[in-house]
């Protein structure tokens, strides 16, 4: 759970965002613009952390006063060779960090982390992660937390939805996607599984948030609300006029031992009272306008 | 020793203090010896620093047979030596023995050396055994108070746990004739037992409200009652009828949770497995927040304007301590939003919080407000009329965790009501 430096909100002389390119890099300066903050956006194009001037491409854009978001990654890792390419990045902002310490470090995690039988989840579930990707997160984090010379927060966000998301893992973006084709949304099996979806404008939110009381620890960004495929699935059908179909597939594999996952999200009303999720259906509607007009 | 042995109490606070009217309504000349000469004052003046039924009458009934002093030099007089400060807790559950350490010192040093010294503040196991001393006689004995019920508790109890340097060695006369004047099975064991046993009581007891806390949960999810399950365990003589089996709000008190401490701590030294007891800390904590999830889930997420109210502050009727209270915890996280706050004993001042208000009464604390949270099961609030409150609040949003209220009269009213154990 987090630990707040400053129990008021603080203005901030600059935030660093490493990994500006992506979804949620993007809008995390998106909403830094929105809250008046000073933000320096970094994409690869910027700073490559892979290559051999990684670290010092990274260090030449870094000052003392900063205070520094890392997102950049190569997500999801799938395999060995892509967990340790990021792991080498991790490693080369170490470097840069170590030369030019930031004020503050804000680490973008995922649920991942977590064990698949952890539920409810909470900060406080073990860190015991079952896939590379999870791996991956968990031992950044413990890279940063260890070294960095800086209060430390990692945000562990779960399935991220949103307009501009490039994905298409099975999910809300992948069945607006379909139903944008003319459909059918298609789920495997039922589609019972249920899964909590979180909107990426609520995670860069809440790494604004972060950012201006210098929090520490660790915070899930998480809902509460787990929602079944097949739910999101009609969901986002519901958006399109005439609404589109919802086809059932026959499982082709064994269903996932993860058959749902929950959160609980009491920390975050700890941490953050007056901060609220966007309800999946409020936020799943926001997105089809976002992405299709109308009002 | 006269045929009835003169008994004394060191450290007057809640422990100490019903015990020792105890003894005196049982008929035998009690000192109540504390070294806070305020304290002693109010004592004499027969005014209790503490809140339990029907301790004040019991006083007032036997004020003949009990001296309270600052002097601990009157201990000579004594047979039967109890030590008996209660024991702070920090938020760990962590024990500060400080206290108890210099009373007992002061006791086994002014008592005779043919007079019975026993500590009866709960320690931890081989605390005793520590400090005994070859010229003077220390025994340990199983305390078993409970807030809000210590005088019934003291009393009536249910059989003595007294532990003993060596238990075939018979119970010295004055101890054995104070302990059977409650006609109650006296059980002498090890010392280390004894303090073991106080630990595995309270154990057991919180071991049966998770399983309460886990199930009701449950009912609240799949359409079932926990009040229609809970008498079902309770006529099953496994059980048992007076087992603790009402859901509530996580642990509270300082005790229970400084003996789940105390075996963690103790597995962590001796390597055994304790990961049951994790599971209550961690149920506990868990539970301690339904208040918050649910006013989170039901009003709050509407925004500054919402208005709060909350009955009951103290961790438990009839009691005026705060410790670890679910109430006062609640109130902390709710500072964006403006509370009333009204509690029979405990001042509104105690609330961590920027902009509470003190209510007069518990229908008042209800004024305007869009939510109402019954956080101490007070009998007073029993008598709140839900049709009252649905004309009185703002909005109609009741937590009621303890069914201070009936829930169907409640929701006849127009409530919106959300209690432990049923949905």
């Amino acid at each position: 759970m987090l630990t707040h430096t400053t129990s008021s909100p603080q203005a901030l002389k600059r935030v660093v965002v490493i990994g500006a390119g992506g979804l949620v890099g993007s809008t995390i300066v998106s909403e830094l613009n929105r809250a008046g903050i000073p933000v320096a956006g970094l994409t690869r194009k910027e700073v490559d952390l892979l290559a051999s001037a990684g670290s010092e491409q990274l260090r030449a854009k870094l000052r003392s006063d900063d205070a520094v978001v890392f997102v950049s990654a190569i997500a999801p890792a799938k395999n060995a060779a892509q967990m340790m390419d990021n792991l080498r990045m991790a490693e080369a902002a170490l470097q840069a960090f170590a030369a030019v310490p930031p004020v503050h470090l804000l680490y973008i995690s995922s649920d991942a982390v977590y064990a698949d039988d952890a539920n409810p989840v909470t900060e406080q579930s073990p860190v015991a992660p079952s896939t590379s990707h999870g791996m991956m997160h968990a031992a950044r984090e413990l890279m940063f937390r260890s070294e960095v010379k800086a209060p430390f927060a990692a945000l562990r966000p779960t399935l991220i939805y949103g307009a501009r998301d490039p994905h298409s893992g099975y999910g809300p973006n992948r069945f607006r996607r379909q139903a944008a084709e003319g459909g059918p949304i298609t789920l495997f099996g039922e589609g019972e599984e249920k899964r909590d979806h979180v909107a990426v404008e609520d995670v860069a939110r809440l790494a604004v948030r972060i950012l201006q009381h210098r929090s520490t620890g660790s915070l899930n960004a998480v809902t509460g609300v787990a929602t079944s495929f097949c739910d999101i699935a009609h969901l986002v059908a519901d958006n399109f006029e005439p609404k589109v179909e919802v086809k059932h597939l026959v499982r082709t594999v064994p269903r996932p031992h993860l058959l749902h996952r929950f959160f609980d999200i009491t920390n975050c009303y700890k941490a953050f009272p007056d901060f609220h999720f966007e309800p999946l259906a409020d936020g799943l509607a926001r997105v089809h306008r976002e992405v299709f007009g109308g009002c | 020793m006269t045929d009835r042995p003169r008994i004394a109490y060191v450290g007057m606070t809640h422990l100490g203090l019903c015990s020792a009217v105890a003894a005196a309504a049982k008929g035998f000349d009690t000192l109540g010896v504390d070294l806070d000469a305020a304290l002693v004052g109010r004592l004499e003046a027969g005014k209790l620093p503490v809140v339990e039924p029907e301790l004040d009458d019991l006083l007032a009934h036997h004020r003949e047979k009990i001296y309270f002093v600052t002097d601990p030099a009157r201990l000579k007089a004594c047979d039967v030596i109890y030590v008996a400060p209660d024991v702070p807790t920090d938020d760990q559950g962590g024990s500060d023995l400080k206290t108890l350490d210099a009373l007992l010192a002061l006791a086994l040093d002014h008592a005779r050396a043919d007079a019975i010294v026993v500590v009866l503040s709960q320690v931890p196991p081989g605390y005793t055994r520590a400090r005994l001393r070859s010229d003077k006689n220390l025994y340990y004995q199983v305390e078993t108070l409970v807030f809000g019920r210590a005088v019934e508790r003291a009393t009536k109890p249910e059989r003595f746990m007294v532990g003993c340097p060596d238990p075939a060695t018979p119970l010295p006369p004055a101890l054995k004739t104070y302990l059977e004047a409650f006609d109650c099975p006296v059980l002498p064991m090890r010392l280390e037992s004894a303090e073991l046993a106080k630990i595995s009581i309270n154990c057991s007891l919180v071991a049966s409200v998770t399983v309460a806390n886990t199930l009701a949960e449950l009912c609240e999810e799949i359409g079932a009652d926990w009040s229609e399950i809970a008498p079902a365990l309770k006529l099953d003589r496994r059980i048992g009828a007076y087992s603790y089996l009402s859901p509530g709000l996580g642990i509270a008190g300082g005790n229970l949770e400084r003996d789940l401490a105390t075996v963690i701590r103790f597995s962590e030294e001796y390597g055994t497995d304790a990961a049951v007891i994790r599971a209550f800390v961690h149920n506990s904590r868990y539970r301690k927040d339904w208040a918050i999830r649910t006013l989170h889930e039901t009003v709050l997420w509407r925004g500054a304007e919402v208005r709060l109210g909350v009955l009951g502050l103290a961790y438990k009727e009839n009691t005026h301590s705060v410790k670890n209270s679910p109430s006062l915890a609640l109130i902390r996280l709710l500072h964006p939003w403006h509370v009333r706050v009204y509690d029979p004993v405990v001042k509104s001042e105690v609330a961590d919080h920027p902009n509470v208000t003190g209510a007069q009464d518990a229908l008042d604390a209800a004024s305007g407000v869009d939510a109402l949270a019954i956080m101490t099961p007070w009998p007073e609030f029993k008598k709140l009329s839900p049709a009252d409150l649905a004309k009185t609040m703002r909005g109609k949003t009741i937590l009621d965790p303890f069914r201070v209220l009936d829930p169907k009269t409640a929701e006849a009213a127009g409530l919106d009501y959300h209690t432990l154990g049923v949905a």
